[in-house]
């Protein structure tokens, strides 16, 4: 009987605390996107995208842009006129402009996604090569409503290497990690949304340089993140009266191999080794008696592709690969030295990339 | 004739008491400590603690075998006389109630903030005493039972540590050792304390049906919960740069926050919820010790009203006091110092103690 009156106590203590605490979803708004930009005169813009969960309302998406201080403020503002609570928790995409990103501590005004437990951090971070309120009010016809748009635009496109996918978690460590500078996905609105490549910041997170999804490729290959597909259509250089000669190929096996050394300044040798399969050839070849030479010139048009990348990269004072990492691991009484100053340290070094191919297969036809 | 026949456990019973005891919320902001004293290496701090807390654990075990049939508090009466005894003993009490207090407490504070943001303190420890009476106010065999079904309830648990874990990066790692033995020293206090709770052995001593494995059941579970601590901070350095993971401060749910599946996301809160029953085997035998030995050095029976008077001592103080994180963390502050003294001090002291006793009274007798 005691037992029986202390099992009904507890229940109804169970109960009665779910009733104090209840959230009904159409009480929620919840933000898919959150945007954040500077207007012209420098003041910090909050747009906001997210679902209204209604049967009268003929637009099943909310969209409002306020003026604040930072992004907990821009929640005080946004309840004010949506039509419910504006929660955090299942931010898909934080867009940020291309102004904003050019400020220096920008990243301070994502805080609270890392503060509030409530707050999701697996949200993407995306930069926008131009205002972002181009983005959030831009409604396609053809596609769903743009947070489910945008979410799998991107990650669909980082399964084929066309961009990076970066969550906000992934972002702190690469913004608090010493060895190596942040990569985030960018996008561009015209007549339609495209995504561009990937935006590259520096070691204060500030914007520094944009790369194609070709390059992006490579940074993923350097970056030893060789998961997903990696299709490449490059122009060999197999005669030398300048022909374009066009072939595409996948890369079912990519393995790379870092070592360091150091010589007064560091010295990276990074092994590409793979195994490709052609799938498009625009020139007459035989492959089966003259493969040496084709993997021959495929190799090195990959390598001045990859030098090209790093140079670039490097005369911007940032190492978006991590090689701040291998340094750190294996020479690190001169990584200590210039851990705090590792862009300038990398614009220093020497990467010399030898890329090895493999053609483990031609396609069905000759 | 043995006193505590109808509550004997059994090695499994010992070994999950044990272990139950030493793994609480410690572990979630484990990996941050460490990393702050000692960067990457901080793991090998790790296993230091656990050699000392085997060797702490070997002394008091031994302690117990020269009297098998009695518990610390006979033991202490035996050695100090009935004043001093009782005065000792008072003092294990006191420390057991305020470890109770700190977990339940500690407890409180995440399913707070992770939750139940909007629920009184009192009312979320009411929940809490409600089945931890019902456990506590039986004999050690239903305590011993309740650990052993935990362990087995929660033995899943790490599995999904290793889903972050593919994004790891064993190269945090390297170079071993980077500033050398220092740092690592440095960080072993507090390793050291997370194995604070094998105490309890003290106790069980007596209640363990083969004494012949005491030795081997407390190595086990020591070895058990560096396991755990061990597996854990090294997916944490794995997956957070060493520079990025300082800043968080629960690193495991951080970590676990990332996990999301199609139809699941925010899995730390999951997780969190289910950890509570890991949690509970911490401060459910911290209270059943507390009022078992109240009970003893009152010379009643029954010790179930002073699991009663404890537990409602503990919600009124909440209510009082309703504490903050700070506090919690200068009151775990505070049992790290009792338990330097009552678990890794007094053990060898008391072997020491009575080596000498035996020999004077041996003297005495002849």
């Amino acid at each position: 009987m005691k037992r029986k009156t202390l099992l009904c106590l507890s229940l109804v203590a169970m109960m009665m605390t779910g009733c104090a605490d209840q959230m009904y979803i159409e009480d929620v708004t919840l933000s898919l996107i959150l945007g954040l930009d500077l207007d012209e005169d420098g003041n910090l813009l909050v747009f906001m995208s997210s679902p209204v969960f209604n049967k009268e309302a003929k637009v099943k998406e909310e969209k409002v842009e306020v003026k604040a201080v930072s992004i907990r403020d821009s929640r005080e503002l946004f309840d004010t006129t949506v039509m419910a609570l504006t929660s955090g928790s299942k931010t898909q995409l934080l867009l940020v402009g291309k102004k904003l990103l050019k400020q220096k501590n920008w990243i301070d005004y994502i805080d609270p996604f890392y503060r509030d437990p409530k707050n999701t951090v697996t949200t993407r971070v995306v930069a926008v090569d131009g205002p972002v309120s181009d983005v959030i009010f831009f409604r396609p016809k053809d596609k769903p409503r743009l947070p489910l748009y945008l979410a799998n635009l991107v990650d669909t496109a980082y399964r084929r290497n066309v961009t990076i996918k970066t969550t906000l978690q992934e972002f702190h460590e690469q913004t608090t990690e010493k060895g190596i500078t942040a990569s985030i996905t960018e996008l561009k609105k015209d007549h339609k949304i495209m995504l561009t490549g990937t935006a590259l910041l520096d070691e204060q997170s500030k914007y520094k340089l944009s790369i194609t999804p070709n390059e992006n490729k490579l940074l993923r290959i350097l970056q030893h993140k060789t998961k997903g597909d990696f299709p490449f259509t490059i122009s060999v250089p197999l005669d030398s009266n300048g022909h374009d000669h066009w072939i595409s190929f996948s890369t079912p096996r990519i393995k790379v191999k870092t070592r360091v050394r150091y010589d007064n300044h560091f010295i990276f040798d990074t092994d590409v080794k793979m195994r490709v399969a052609i799938t498009e050839r625009l020139f007459p070849f035989n492959v089966r008696s003259d493969a040496a030479k084709l993997q021959k010139s495929m190799e090195k048009k990959m390598q001045t592709d990859f030098e090209r990348l790093i140079k670039k990269t490097q005369t911007k004072g940032i190492d978006p690969y991590g090689f701040g990492i291998y340094a750190r691991a294996y020479k690190y009484p001169e990584w200590i030295k210039v851990q705090n100053q590792w862009g300038k340290a990398f614009a220093k070094a020497d990467v010399n990339v030898k890329v090895h191919v493999t053609i483990s297969g031609m396609g069905t036809i000759k | 004739m043995k006193k505590y026949a109808y509550n004997e456990i059994t090695l499994m019973q010992y070994i999950f008491l044990i272990n139950g005891t030493q793994v609480g919320t410690g572990v979630l902001s484990l990996p941050r400590i460490l990393a702050e004293k000692a960067g990457s290496d901080g793991w090998i701090a790790i296993i230091i603690g656990w050699l000392s807390s085997v060797a702490a654990s070997i002394f008091l075990v031994k302690t117990g075998a020269k009297y098998p049939e009695d518990t610390l508090y006979e033991i202490l009466i035996r050695f100090f006389g009935k004043i001093l005894g009782k005065a000792l003993i008072s003092v294990y009490i006191v420390y057991f109630a305020f470890y109770a207090w700190t977990i339940l407490v500690n407890a409180c504070l995440y399913i707070k903030a992770w939750f139940l943001p909007k629920t009184p303190d009192y009312i979320i420890l009411l929940l809490f005493s409600i089945p931890t009476f019902f456990v506590a106010r039986n004999g050690l065999r239903v305590l011993g039972r309740y650990s052993e079904l935990s362990f087995y309830m929660v033995i899943w648990i790490p599995l999904f540590f290793l889903i972050p874990l593919k994004d790891g990066n064993w190269l945090h790692f390297l170079p071993l050792l980077k500033e050398g033995w220092r740092p690592v020293l440095s960080a072993v206090p507090t390793t050291v304390f997370s194995f604070l709770g094998f105490e309890v052995a003290f106790f069980l001593y007596p209640f363990l049906q083969k004494k012949q494995h005491a030795v081997l059941g407390i190595t086990i579970a020591n070895t058990l919960t560096m396991l755990f601590y061990l597996f854990v901070t090294v997916v944490c350095f794995a997956y957070f740069s060493p520079d990025g993971i300082i800043e968080f401060n629960q690193p495991v749910l951080n970590l676990l926050k990332l996990i999301e599946f199609r139809f699941l996301e925010r899995f730390d809160m999951v997780l969190l919820a289910v950890y509570l029953i890991v949690v509970s085997t911490a401060w459910i035998p911290c209270v059943f010790f507390a009022a078992f030995c109240s009970s003893q050095l009152l010379g009643k029976q029954d010790h179930s009203n002073y699991v009663i008077i404890l537990l409602l001592i503990i919600i009124g103080v909440v209510f009082w006091l309703d504490p903050t994180w700070i506090d919690s963390e200068g009151w775990q502050k505070k049992v790290v110092k009792g338990g330097l003294l009552l678990a890794f001090v007094a053990p060898p002291f008391l072997w020491v103690y009575s080596w000498i006793y035996e020999k004077f009274r041996r003297r005495v007798s002849h």
